[in-house]
């Protein structure tokens, strides 16, 4: 990861090979955690019951769910790292973190919405919905950790904390699942997926490209400064096929 | 006698000649001769008693009506009251009823000898009782004028009576192990119990009027046992959840002391079925027979204090935990995983614990708890996946089983530290802090938990807020995309 990128004819790298397999990882981590997590939430369903048993029984489920966390919890954490290294190190932007543009977009694109505006916010790497999404799973993420553990570890923690903490860290821990289960299945799955600008998928996170059609569409701010041009003059002169292009530092 | 003879043979010889098929018939119609019709006509009335020496009466009454209809019809009265005829009337002197009695039986065993008659277990048994002195007196069981034919009608109105004539009395039976059971029965009980309508033999079967096998056990709780087996005549359906019980199973590994159902339900005063308090303390006293360690702690327990001392009729009995026929054994895991039920019948009932300012949310929050759907799970994997399951806290664990005390009196420091004890079993390093990890079936409130209350409330407030931005943002972007196009 130098920095130097070709574009190979209309597609531009948006994610690293590392990106790729992260997200990868979360998809199979998280899917295993909401599945067996999930079954125990609503352990009275039938379909529960089935699943459970399926899987040889609650203590089987249970403990697929706690390593699995336990996996989940290395690839957050090694997330966080590498993004601070990362940024301290100087070789990325601190892309990912909110800004005042964030809310600004926010409005602009509600106002958008309705008529008020004739183009939607301009956005750079990661517009104020990845963020939004990225800050509720990493924020979500550790309070499942935390309140996993808590969890997994009763009678340790309650060598220090009251007891009452245990069933407080179990409402946290199923109504928190609850909410990111919602974010990733309204939110992220209809953003990537259904969403009438990337149906069928939105492949970059799987291939790492992503066309220039959809870059200059939606992250224009990081495309101009790509090309060293002035956003607005984007639309006007688009670069040719072969062009190579010296990117910027794909940041986060 | 020897007239009366002649003239039955006369007779039946004439007859036959005419009517063979009759020929029996005719011949048991012997008139009375003139002796007997001259006795009738004093004694066919009612009003003749005779005073023994004791000042005992008998009423010297015979019904010509059943005199005629009985086997002996053809029998002048002299043969049997050998000495009395129309001239001759002695007036016997006896000393009492029963010594009278006696004497008629000797009467008897001059046609009856006891070669005929020992062919009958109960003749042999009264036989052999004669041997060491005990007379039996024929019309304890034969009535002495209407005597009716062995194999034709009733002498008595019922058999109830016919078996009463002797079981009235102090007999007594002996087993091979010189133990000795009273054969007496109380009729008065008998007809108050639930069985009074029932005959004798509907129970005692093989025996009637006819047959009376003599039957040898070796105990007397063997014969017990063997009794109990007419029970499943008309209780199948119980008799045969018993022999799911683990009393069965004592029994059929050779515990003679297991109980049977006359053991609980008694033999010939069955009470009927009594759902009050008093058969309530009925029920958990037969039990006490056998479990006396297991009713005293109940007594003491909030249930059995209200039942005996308050004639409560809402607290649990044995049976109401245990069931009465296919009792199990409380210490299987089938057992243990019914349990939340068992207390939840009365315990998630408003009906049976509001009275008592009881919280009915207790089966829920506990089977909503970790240890409750744990408990859940391990029952359905037990049998469906057929996986052995660990035990699981319920609501004895804590509570206590016969020993259940209120949890409104107890001491809550006594109860906590008790309960560290408890968790402590399973969960080996638990602290004293950590039994309030468990709500002890509160729901989270302001007043209660007001920490997990928050956290609920925050979710419920903020997941429908979140989830309705979400939607409108997505309908919005496809609006507008759509007015783009």
């Amino acid at each position: 990861m130098n920095g130097e990128f070709r574009v190979k004819r209309k597609r531009i790298r948006r994610f690293s090979t590392y990106r790729v397999l992260e997200h990868w990882g979360i998809i199979l981590t998280t899917m295993i955690l909401f599945a067996t997590g999930l079954c125990q939430r609503f352990w009275h369903l039938d379909l529960s019951q089935w699943f459970i048993l399926k899987l040889g029984g609650i203590d089987n489920v249970r403990l697929i769910h706690r390593y699995t966390g336990l996996l989940f919890s290395l690839q957050l954490f090694s997330n966080v790292l590498v993004g601070i290294l990362g940024v301290l190190r100087g070789r990325w932007q601190p892309s990912m973190f909110i800004t005042k543009k964030d809310y600004e977009d926010a409005i602009h694109n509600i106002r958008y919405y309705f008529g008020f505006e004739n183009q939607p916010a301009k956005c750079d790497r990661y517009d104020y919905m990845e963020k939004f999404e990225y800050w509720t799973i990493l924020v979500g993420g550790i309070l499942m950790i935390m309140t996993g553990v808590i969890l997994w570890l009763p009678t340790l923690v309650t060598r220090i904390l009251p007891g009452e903490f245990i069933p407080a860290a179990k409402a946290l821990h199923s109504n928190e699942a609850m909410l990111i289960f919602l974010l990733n299945a309204v939110w992220h799955i209809y953003n990537s997926i259904f969403s009438p600008e990337a149906f069928p998928l939105d492949t970059s996170i799987f291939t790492g490209y992503i066309s220039r059609e959809r870059m200059i569409r939606e992250h224009p701010l990081e495309y101009a400064r790509m090309e060293g041009v002035a956003p607005e003059e984007l639309e006007k002169n688009v670069p040719g096929e072969t062009q190579s292009l010296k990117v910027g530092v794909p940041a986060k | 006698m020897k007239a009366g003879t002649r003239i039955r043979w006369t007779l039946a010889l004439l007859l036959s000649l005419l009517v063979l098929p009759a020929a029996g018939g005719q011949a048991r119609q012997a008139d009375e001769s003139g002796a007997s019709r001259k006795c009738l006509l004093c004694h066919g009335k009612k009003g003749i008693v005779k005073t023994f020496l004791n000042e005992e009466t008998v009423e010297a009454y015979v019904n010509p009506e059943k005199i005629r209809a009985s086997v002996h019809n053809f029998l002048t009265c002299s043969e049997c009251h050998s000495g009395f005829s129309a001239e001759s009337h002695p007036s016997g002197q006896y000393k009492s009823r029963d010594q009278y009695r006696l004497r008629s039986s000797s009467i008897c065993r001059r046609c009856h000898s006891a070669d005929k008659i020992k062919n009958k277990a109960v003749h042999a048994t009264l036989l052999k009782k004669e041997k060491l002195g005990v007379t039996p007196v024929c019309t304890n069981c034969h009535n002495a004028h209407s005597v009716t034919a062995a194999s034709g009608g009733k002498i008595f109105s019922n058999e109830k009576q016919y078996c009463q004539s002797c079981h009235q009395h102090e007999l007594s039976m002996k087993f091979r192990n010189e133990e000795r059971m009273s054969l007496q029965v109380d009729l008065a009980a008998l007809d108050s119990s639930a069985h009074g309508k029932l005959r004798c033999s509907d129970c005692h079967y093989g025996y009637s009027s006819e047959e009376h096998p003599e039957k040898r056990f070796r105990s007397r709780r063997e014969y017990v046992i063997a009794s109990s087996e007419s029970c499943r005549r008309c209780h199948f359906d119980n008799y045969t959840k018993t022999l799911d019980s683990v009393h069965y199973s004592l029994l059929s590994h050779g515990n003679l002391k297991a109980p049977v159902c006359n053991d609980c339900h008694g033999s010939h005063q069955i009470a009927h079925i009594s759902h009050g308090v008093k058969g309530g303390l009925i029920t958990t006293q037969r039990c006490k027979r056998c479990h006396p360690a297991v009713y005293e702690t109940y007594a003491k327990s909030v249930h059995g204090n209200a039942l005996i001392n308050e004639q409560n009729q809402d607290v649990p009995i044995c049976i109401d935990c245990h069931t009465a026929h296919d009792i199990q054994n409380p210490m299987t895991m089938a057992y243990h995983e019914k349990i939340p039920q068992m207390c939840g019948n009365c315990h998630a009932n408003p009906a049976v614990v509001g009275k008592y300012g009881l919280s009915t949310d207790v089966l829920k929050t506990y089977l909503e708890d970790f240890h409750g759907v744990t408990l859940g799970f391990y029952k359905k994997e037990r049998e469906e996946l057929y996986k052995p399951a660990r035990p699981i806290a319920v609501c004895n664990d804590c509570h206590g089983t016969h020993n259940i005390v209120s949890t409104v009196s107890a001491d809550p420091a006594s109860v906590k530290k008790n309960l560290v004890k408890r968790c402590q079993k399973c969960h080996l390093d638990a602290t004293e802090k950590f039994p309030s990890a468990w709500l002890f079936h509160y729901k989270p409130s302001l007043s209660k938990y007001p920490m997990i209350f928050f956290v609920n409330g925050i979710y419920r407030i903020f997941l429908p807020i979140m989830w309705a931005g979400l939607i409108l943002q997505v309908l919005l972007h496809i609006w507008r995309y759509a007015v783009n196009r």
